[in-house]
């Protein structure tokens, strides 16, 4: 995918019945582009991303072979018959990502085609959304109805509630199936006795994790001593003698063939795995070590035949392997996860990743002592019967969303109800300040460390800054748990969070206007500022009009608002200033 | 918390407690108060080992005059490492509280295999070679050997460990197993012999059962335990087999074909040392006609398996003239060889008892009782004057002595039984002469009576005035515990039928019919739809679990399963099951999800917990019977009816339903957890059947729950889970306290009110 391109072999079809035309699409991020095998066919297509509208593509496993199906604007459909499901999945992510920015684009640029090409869908989310939000309501009820915003901008900025982003921008890891791979069967033509393998890199590759030693046999054979497709040839042919469960002529093949027989032997590789792993395992499941301290078993000691226990035939002939074992290998490999990120279609390449991912993780196992500690940990960890413990309850209000004034105030609570002074812990912001800088500065200089930082620094950012929080809602050395705002009556106190939130709003949009570089953006910054103003003025109004004894700490929720506004004010007179000036010195520079 | 039961001050790690902990440790005090042995029901996931760990230690702690010492057996090696962690948390909290003088010293012990640190020796893949690998560097003779001889190897650790001698102890703490070994290497001391060393000094031990009840090791590790020891066997619902296996010997033709290799190479042995060294010969001589089986005392490193019959039964005299010379002995022995090879090509079925089959010998082959009885101690002396270190090659002719002792010793309770081949295989010719115990009292008779008290404890013993008969002594504490349910955190059921109302069940005649399998197959694939995490399923046998998973994989029934969770299962590979358990864990921990297949009576079902999100749902599929055409099961049953009046279909449901039992309460650990239990088979809904199962289980057993088929069993597992899935109060309510605190025990005492409201 790199240079922001990629090519795939597919067959181009126009209409689902169509048998295709072979050649190679090429896709680039603003255009689609299929050349034929054949040059003389006139099937040549080239599609430009903004005008595809849809794609639909056909589901792995279903037995419809991978298709992709990009709907245009036009309601024209194209179909790409893939040679394989990676390469279908590489080519629809590419597209996805694509499309994604290209409906980003047309919001910016073409504003009054883009609430046109709305599609019934999206506008029904909208009304959706204000549906359930009222606050959403009303800012939309102001603004939008009153044109400082247009529908567009106004939801511009909430692309993540209509879940724009939930569109998958990076390419996820898949896992490994479940399905078990030795359970693959041929397909028969039913005329003759001929088998035929579908192999996938798929099933190829988990053949390769479950068996190391198919894995090591392909590296040291193909394709110096046989080709691949003999090499798997070769391979069926050992499953088939394993399935017949006929051990005797397995045996006889493997004598005659070398080759075969590295199939037919138990796997050496993933013996001295499992001598590895063993080591390891947690010690409260270890079955081995039972073994090892069974001295009532002793040779022919015990009971033998009172029918406790069963008797299997005797399992010790080498050619023979259980589906029992290879569904626990096959449950391993798959917890394991897909270890290696190499998508290629080149057998060998992907033997060979695995393989140095085996020795890089072996050579992990080495330093035990981690392992160890970690397997001690999860002992301890165990012993323990956790209802019998004390509760760990600490001392926390529940956190609520809804209203994130609540969770200050709760600390504030905390904070405060700490005696003073006590153990010199109060500090001011500064000093709080001074040692967050200090575990910055020692995180660079050391690198991040277990815990990061350190807890009693932690504790002092906090406390000190909810304290700060704290006083300027305290002022009035009231109950501290009571807001001041609760003090206020309902419809001040709904005024003021109101205009804190179309403040907000308007500020959003004001600065992300700016650096103004279109008309557009002139006029709406224009309106903005009207908008503004109005507001500031409404302030004022509402601060003339609560009762005296409120005033001051109505101000006080207020000044932070008018200073926000004021900032504001000021950015757009200097821009302003700006701007005639320049227009001045070049009459016909902007227009 | 710490409160005081009657005298005793009990310090018990955690806040709380349940009311039946705290029942079960009054009932313990006053097994221990009396002296006398006890037998102790309490159900799994109400923290046993806990209770009884923290009564015993306290109790030694309030009577420092006279400390007692604890010896907890265990069945398996990783339970000895789970209680050991239970009793670090414990030894933590004592001394926490306590300070220096509630510093105890606790060890597990195990085999050389488990617990050797030279490299060289653990190279050796199995228990017998690194036995006798060790041997090879740490006998008395190769290491005298080694002062003339440079080239001879020794092992470092253990010559460190000699030479520091009395010093080398091990400071107070508890040691598992990992522990031992990490102190063992940084001290350079041979952690094995270490361990055995402080096995006279340690106030608690913790080994495996076998290390009391089988005379042959109990004969070298256990000998020096004082009386004054409480023994605790947890997990004890299995201990009547333990004991005859104990005491339970059977050979094969393999066995006498090695035994004849071993004797051809004693053989040669003995020649060299007559041509060499012919005073050492004649000095065995001498000691045994003065009545010396051994010289002296052996040193720990050249002691081997000990006698395989038990102390008081082996005779304290002179070993017999007959056999006193060496070669003397190896044609004894090869007279017996002969007979037994002779006896082993029978073409039927032989059932004798050891009397008649000792007189048969006499008369056949030459060999007394008396002769038979000493065969051990001779082949033991013999070995030791010939210097034979790698002792795992001589492993069948000690076969055949430990046999010829145990069949010269005992003539009750034992029956011998030879077949041609096993019964369920008969194509496959497999000679086997068995020597079987039929008596568990026999192997356990000198613990109870060495021992001042005996605890045996489990989650199943129903019915529990079985285990007195069957072991034969009169415990002066035998209670039942309940469990006091916060809620109703099991959910058993008996499912009877399939979703197409056909019987489900694992008769013979009908296990194998595909209705039934497919039926058994449906009911997992929906149950692994619904249930989160870990499923545990247990099939009756290994060759039943093997057929119903290749038919499911015929039938695509496994790839649905797979869709949901991943499949693990049980093989008869150790290492193997090991590992599989070991991704079973995993997968549940990383929410994958995993269901594990697993056998009754198997290695799995005997120890591993499947607690928590490790087992929400146990499926056991059929009643777990043994297999009742055996001959030993037979021989057996027979002397039970006899002797003690046991029916012989009560003792085999008896013995079924406690595998049952067993396979399912593996799944819950403690009241905040919870788990189903599904028992698919129509039999279990029958009473005879079902009232075996322990209490804690049939008061759960709702009477809707009796007779369901597939799809009611999914509603009521979805229900279930759907309730537990709810926050609820853990001190329990309406009344009912289940968890008590500190408070509510000074409250209790001040009253004098013991019996609480379950």
């Amino acid at each position: 995918m790199a240079g922001g391109q990629i090519e795939k072999l597919v067959k181009y079809k126009s209409t689902v019945k169509d048998p295709g035309t072979p050649g190679f699409l090429r896709i680039r991020e603003g255009m689609l582009l299929f050349v034929p095998n054949d040059p003389k066919s006139d099937s040549k297509l080239k599609v430009l991303t903004q005008n595809i509208k849809s794609q639909k593509y056909t589901k792995e496993g279903s037995n419809k072979p991978p298709w992709l199906n990009l709907t245009n604007k036009q309601a024209k459909s194209h179909i790409f018959e893939f040679e394989n499901y990676p390469d279908m999945h590489a080519c629809r992510d590419f597209i996805t990502k694509a499309l994604a920015k290209c409906e980003e684009e047309p919001n910016k640029s073409v504003v009054s085609t883009s609430s046109e090409q709305l599609s019934i869908k999206e506008l029904e989310l909208r009304f959706k959304l204000l549906r359930e939000n009222s606050e959403l309501q009303r800012l939309h009820k102001q603004f939008v109805e009153s044109k400082v915003l247009t529908e567009d901008e106004f939801w511009a900025t909430r692309k993540k509630l209509l879940g724009k982003d939930s569109i998958r921008k990076s390419k996820q890891q898949l896992g490994l199936k479940s399905m078990m791979v030795s359970g693959i069967k041929p397909s028969t033509d039913g005329r003759t006795n001929r088998v035929t393998f579908n192999l996938t890199p798929e099933i190829i590759f988990q053949i390769f994790a479950e068996k190391p030693a198919v894995r090591q046999a392909f590296i040291n054979y193909v394709p110096s001593k046989m080709t691949e497709k003999d090499f798997w040839t070769k391979y069926f042919r050992a499953e088939y003698l394993y399935s017949t469960k006929n051990t005797a002529v397995a045996a006889a093949e493997a004598a005659e063939d070398e080759e075969l027989a590295v199939f037919l032997k138990p796997d050496e590789i993933l013996a001295r795995e499992t001598r590895h792993k063993i080591r390891r395992v947690d010690p409260t499941l270890d079955m081995e070590a039972d073994q090892g301290d069974d001295y009532t078993h002793l040779m022919d000691h015990g009971i033998q035949r009172d029918g406790t226990m069963d008797v299997v035939e005797p399992q010790n002939d080498q050619f023979k392997r259980s589906l029992l074992q290879d569904l626990n290998r096959h449950a391993a490999v798959v917890l394991e996860g897909r270890s290696i990120d190499v998508e290629s279609e080149d057998t060998r390449i992907v033997a060979e990743a695995l393989t140095r991912v085996k020795q890089v993780s072996k050579a992990d196992g080495e330093t035990t002592k981690d392992a160890n500690q970690e397997r001690l940990e999860r002992m301890s960890r165990v012993a323990g019967m956790e209802d019998l413990q004390a509760p760990q309850n600490f001392p926390l209000a529940p956190l609520s969303i809804k209203d994130p004034r609540d969770y200050f105030e709760s600390q504030q609570g905390n904070v405060l109800n700490v005696p003073r002074g006590a153990k010199g812990l109060k500090r001011n912001v500064h000093e709080a300040y001074g040692l967050l800088k200090e575990s910055i500065l020692e995180i660079r200089a050391t690198g991040l460390s277990d815990p990061l930082i350190k807890p009693e620094v932690s504790f002092e950012v906090f406390s000190s800054l909810t304290r700060t929080i704290a006083t300027a809602k305290n002022i009035n050395g009231k109950n501290p748990r009571e807001s001041f705002l609760d003090r206020l009556p309902k419809s001040t106190k709904d005024e003021v969070l109101h205009h804190w939130t179309s403040i907000q709003e308007l500020l959003k949009h004001f600065w992300s206007s700016y650096p103004i570089t279109t008309t557009y953006l002139h006029t709406k910054v224009g309106k903005l500022k009207d908008a503004m103003s109005n507001t500031y003025s409404k302030l004022e109004a509402m601060k003339e009009s609560v009762q005296s004894d409120l005033r001051h700490q109505v101000s006080l929720l207020v000044r932070p608002m008018q200073q926000a506004l004021d900032a504001a004010f000021h950015h757009y007179e200097v821009d302003l200033q700006r701007r005639t000036a320049k227009s001045g010195e070049r009459p016909n520079g902007y227009v | 918390m710490i409160f005081k039961i009657e005298d005793v001050t009990v310090y018990f790690p955690y806040d709380n407690i349940y009311p039946e902990q705290y029942e079960y440790m009054v009932e313990l005090k006053r097994a221990l108060d009396a002296k006398g042995h006890c037998l102790l029901e309490m159900p799994t996931g109400t923290g046993k080992t806990i209770a009884l760990l923290s009564l015993i230690t306290s109790y030694r702690l309030s009577r420092p005059d006279s400390p007692i010492k604890l010896v907890y057996c265990t069945r398996t090696v990783h339970e000895m490492e789970k209680t050991l962690g239970e009793l670090k948390l414990l030894h933590d909290y004592q001394v926490r509280h306590l300070g220096t003088q509630a510093k105890i010293l606790a060890i597990g012990l195990s085999s050389r295999k488990n617990l050797c640190v030279n490299t060289k020796v653990l190279a050796a893949e199995n228990r017998d070679s690194v036995d006798a690998a060790c041997r090879k560097r740490t006998a008395s003779w190769v290491r005298a050997l080694s002062t003339e001889n440079p080239n001879v190897e020794l092992c470092d650790y253990f010559e460190n460990y000699e030479k520091a001698a009395d010093n080398a102890l091990l400071p107070p703490g508890v040691y598992t197993l990992e522990d031992l070994r990490a102190f063992g290497k940084n001290r350079g001391w041979c952690p094995y012999f270490l361990a055995r060393h402080m096995v006279q000094f340690a106030n608690v031990i913790v080994y495996s059962y076998q290390y009391l009840l089988d005379p042959k090791v109990a004969g070298i590790i256990s000998k020096e335990l004082q009386k004054e020891s409480v023994v605790v066997f947890d997990e004890a619902h299995n201990i009547d087999n333990v004991c005859i296996e104990a005491l339970s010997v059977s050979v094969r033709r393999v066995t006498l074909e090695g035994a004849n290799r071993n004797l051809n190479k004693i053989r040669q042995e003995i020649d060299r040392f007559k041509a060499t060294d012919a005073g050492r010969l004649r000095a065995e001589y001498n000691r045994l006609v003065e009545g010396l089986a051994l010289r002296g005392d052996l040193s720990g490193s050249d002691q081997w398996l000990a006698n395989p019959a038990l102390p008081h039964d082996i005779l304290k005299e002179a070993v017999p003239g007959n056999i006193r010379r060496a070669e003397h002995f190896v044609h004894v022995l090869r007279r017996l060889l002969q007979y037994l090879g002779v006896r082993l090509d029978t073409e039927n079925v032989e059932k004798e008892s050891p009397v008649s089959f000792v007189s048969s010998l006499n008369s056949q082959a030459g060999i007394e009782q008396k002769t038979l009885k000493f065969c051990y101690d001779r082949l033991q002396s013999l070995m030791l004057t010939l210097e034979i270190t790698d002792t795992d090659e001589f492993l069948p002719i000690q076969t055949v002595c430990d046999f010829a002792t145990l069949v010269g010793t005992y003539a009750r309770g034992f029956s011998i039984i030879i077949e041609p081949y096993d019964e369920r295989m008969p194509h496959i010719p497999d000679p086997i002469l068995q020597l079987s115990c039929h008596d568990a009292s026999l192997a356990i008779k000198p613990v109870f009576d060495r021992f001042q008290s005996v605890v045996i404890t489990s989650g199943t013993l129903s019915p529990i005035d079985l285990y007195p008969r069957l072991l034969s002594f009169t415990p002066v504490v035998s209670r039942s515990f309940k469990m006091s349910m916060t809620r109703d955190c099991i959910c058993p059921m008996v499912l009877t039928r399939g979703s197409d109302q056909l019987p489900v069940s694992t008769k013979f005649d009908m296990r194998s019919d595909p209705g039934v399998v497919r039926n058994y197959g449906k009911l997992l694939v929906e149950m692994v739809s619904i249930v989160p995490d870990g499923v545990v399923c247990f099939f009756v046998s290994y060759s039943y679990m093997d057929g119903i998973i290749a038919t499911w994989n015929e039938t695509g029934i496994l790839k649905e399963i797979m869709q949901q969770k991943l499949v693990f299962i049980e093989t008869q590979d150790v290492v193997e099951t090991t590992l599989a358990l070991d991704n079973y864990r995993r997968a549940c921990d990383c929410g994958r999800g995993a269901v594990f297949f697993s056998v009754a009576r198997g290695k799995v079902a005997e120890g591993i917990d499947f607690d928590r999100h490790y087992g929400r749902l146990v499926v056991m599929y059929g009643v777990p019977f043994q297999y009742t055409l055996s001959k030993i099961l037979r021989a057996r049953l027979e002397y039970l009816h006899d002797t003690f009046q046991i029916k012989e279909g009560d003792f085999l449901t008896f013995d079924a339903l406690r595998q049952a039992a067993q396979c399912v309460g593996r799944v819950i650990r403690s009241k905040a957890d919870y788990g189903m239990m599904i028992f698919a088979d129509k039999r279990y809904s029958r009473h005879d059947k079902r009232s075996k199962l322990p209490g804690w289980i049939l008061s759960h057993l709702r009477d809707a729950h009796l007779n369901l088929s597939t799809d009611m069993a999914i509603h009521i597992a979805r229900e279930f889970l759907r309730k537990m899935a709810q926050p609820y109060d853990k001190a329990g309510t309406m009344g009912r306290k289940t968890l008590l605190t500190q408070e509510d025990l000074e409250k209790m005492a001040e009253t004098g009110v013991q019996d609480m409201a379950y």
